[in-house]
């Protein structure tokens, strides 16, 4: 057992205290060796419709495209069909409106529409007049998903498939699923669909292109104006 | 005789008291302090300031960088789908190292709740990189290597599906999924007292291009940096 002195015990006792006053110090100081970047980012449903192109009126006496379409631009086009009456000798004013249609989720197209004439009997142009379909979907071109698509109406109403003259009443009635306006006096599916695009920048110009048809088969109709409105609307389910 | 016997005694003690103090006078002569001391490898990561989002919509800083301080910043790049019109949504944030001997900057990062289709937001989709300058005069002299290709919005292209690619190697966090070194170089500060400014900054960049992703409400990125002595 080695004895101390008291100065030895002394030197000892300081020694200590400094080695613990040290290594408090140390670890007082708390050198940061890591760092974290913590960082939060969110992804919501997208769908977005717009023109597809410009429009293309056939079969018209008088009347034209007033305001057109321009691709990837806000859809506002305003079309006069012109004559609608007996004294047009084509067998139907038609409106072709190219739709685009984009999305990061499953969409739904759904369209109203309302048709006001000025006529007062039942001869006046009435909303199951004007024949309506969406024709071929397009999905192509870079970026563009290869999804299968859901036409909820007949498709070109000019089709022979889709429309004929009541034996009865000898008017021309577009008589197919949907093939007519006035199967959209309320908001009610058109199209509908898985996403649309894939992972691609929005600066992205494609997107599945659909032409909307409008028709009217000249008759004789009750003279007077005629007022025809359609809302496209895209959402998100 | 007994005079004789106590001049003896007498001569024998003075004799004595010489040779003490002979000997006390030897030992204070002298001295010697004999000190050790380690001066440990010292490499140090924390924050250099405020981060900077730009071409967010929506989001925000939720827990900003503070200089000097422990690198902990929390951000919200809000939305990063195709509503986002902007080109970027970019963050920058200011790093800053000390260290007196070699040093390597690591970094891991994961992606997590972004959906798992081939339409959803991977980490490749983050774009990321250091853009550190040379180094000061007030350094200690030498070259950072720097492994990312620097700002991450710089370059870039769509590939043949037209999704966006970050130019050029390690530009993503696609590439530090498992630890990986952005930069590394010699020692940082020259001889200065620990409370000297002085030190290595830069950016570390991250970005985004808002894309036609599948919808995500709750998209978190972690990236962890961690500095080591070479």
């Amino acid at each position: 057992m080695p004895r101390f002195s008291t100065a030895a015990l002394s030197k000892i006792l300081l020694l200590a205290i400094l080695f613990l006053v040290s290594t408090i110090t140390c670890s007082a100081q708390g050198t940061s060796t890591t760092g974290t970047v913590s960082i939060s980012a969110t992804v919501s449903k997208f769908v977005e419709i717009s023109s597809g192109g410009s429009v293309t009126l056939t079969g018209n006496s008088g009347g034209g495209v007033i305001t057109d379409g321009v691709t990837n631009s806000p859809l506002a086009v305003s079309i006069n069909l012109g004559e609608l009456g007996p004294s047009n000798t084509n067998s139907f004013v038609t409106a072709l409106v190219p739709l685009k249609v984009r999305s990061n989720a499953g969409y739904v197209l759904s369209m109203s529409a309302t048709v006001a004439s000025s006529g007062s009997t039942t001869n006046k142009i009435s909303a199951a007049d004007v024949g309506f379909g969406l024709g071929t979907i397009n999905r192509s071109g870079t970026g563009v998903n290869a999804g299968a698509d859901t036409n909820a109406t007949s498709g070109d109403p000019t089709l022979a498939a889709n429309g004929s003259i009541n034996g009865t009443t000898g008017r021309y009635e577009f008589t197919a699923v949907r093939s007519n306006l006035n199967a959209f006096s309320s908001a009610t599916t058109a199209l509908s669909g898985p996403f649309i695009m894939n992972a691609v920048p929005r600066s992205n110009g494609n997107g599945l292109t659909v032409p909307a048809f409008f028709a009217v088969k000249p008759q004789f109709f009750e003279n007077g104006t005629t007022t025809i409105s359609v809302t496209f609307t895209v959402t998100a389910p | 005789m007994f005079k004789t016997s106590k001049g003896i005694l007498t001569t024998f003690a003075i004799a004595a008291l010489l040779m003490m103090s002979a000997a006390v006078s030897y030992a204070q002569t002298t001295g010697s302090v004999t000190m050790t001391a380690t001066v440990s490898n010292f490499v140090e990561l924390t924050s250099s300031g405020a981060v900077t989002l730009t071409g967010n919509s929506g989001g925000s800083v939720i827990t900003d960088g503070t200089a000097n301080s422990p690198l902990a910043v929390v951000v919200d790049l809000g939305e990063v789908g195709p509503s986002n019109s902007n080109s970027f949504v970019k963050l920058s944030v200011p790093v800053r190292l000390r260290s007196n001997v070699g040093y390597q900057l690591n970094m891991v990062s994961s992606v997590a709740g972004a959906g798992a289709t081939a339409s959803s937001l991977k980490d490749t989709d983050v774009g990321f990189g250091l853009t550190p300058a040379a180094r000061p005069a007030n350094l200690a002299p030498g070259v950072d290597t720097n492994s990312t290709p620097g700002d991450p919005t710089v370059g870039g292209s769509t590939d043949v599906n037209g999704r966006w690619v970050f130019a050029g190697a390690n530009s993503t966090l696609g590439a530090y999924a498992v630890s990986g070194a952005v930069l590394n170089g010699p020692r940082i500060n020259k001889a200065v007292a620990a409370n000297s400014a002085t030190s290595l900054t830069f950016p570390a960049i991250f970005a985004i291009k808002p894309q036609f992703f599948d919808p995500a409400p709750a998209i978190t990125i972690t990236a962890q940096f961690t500095v080591v002595a070479l």
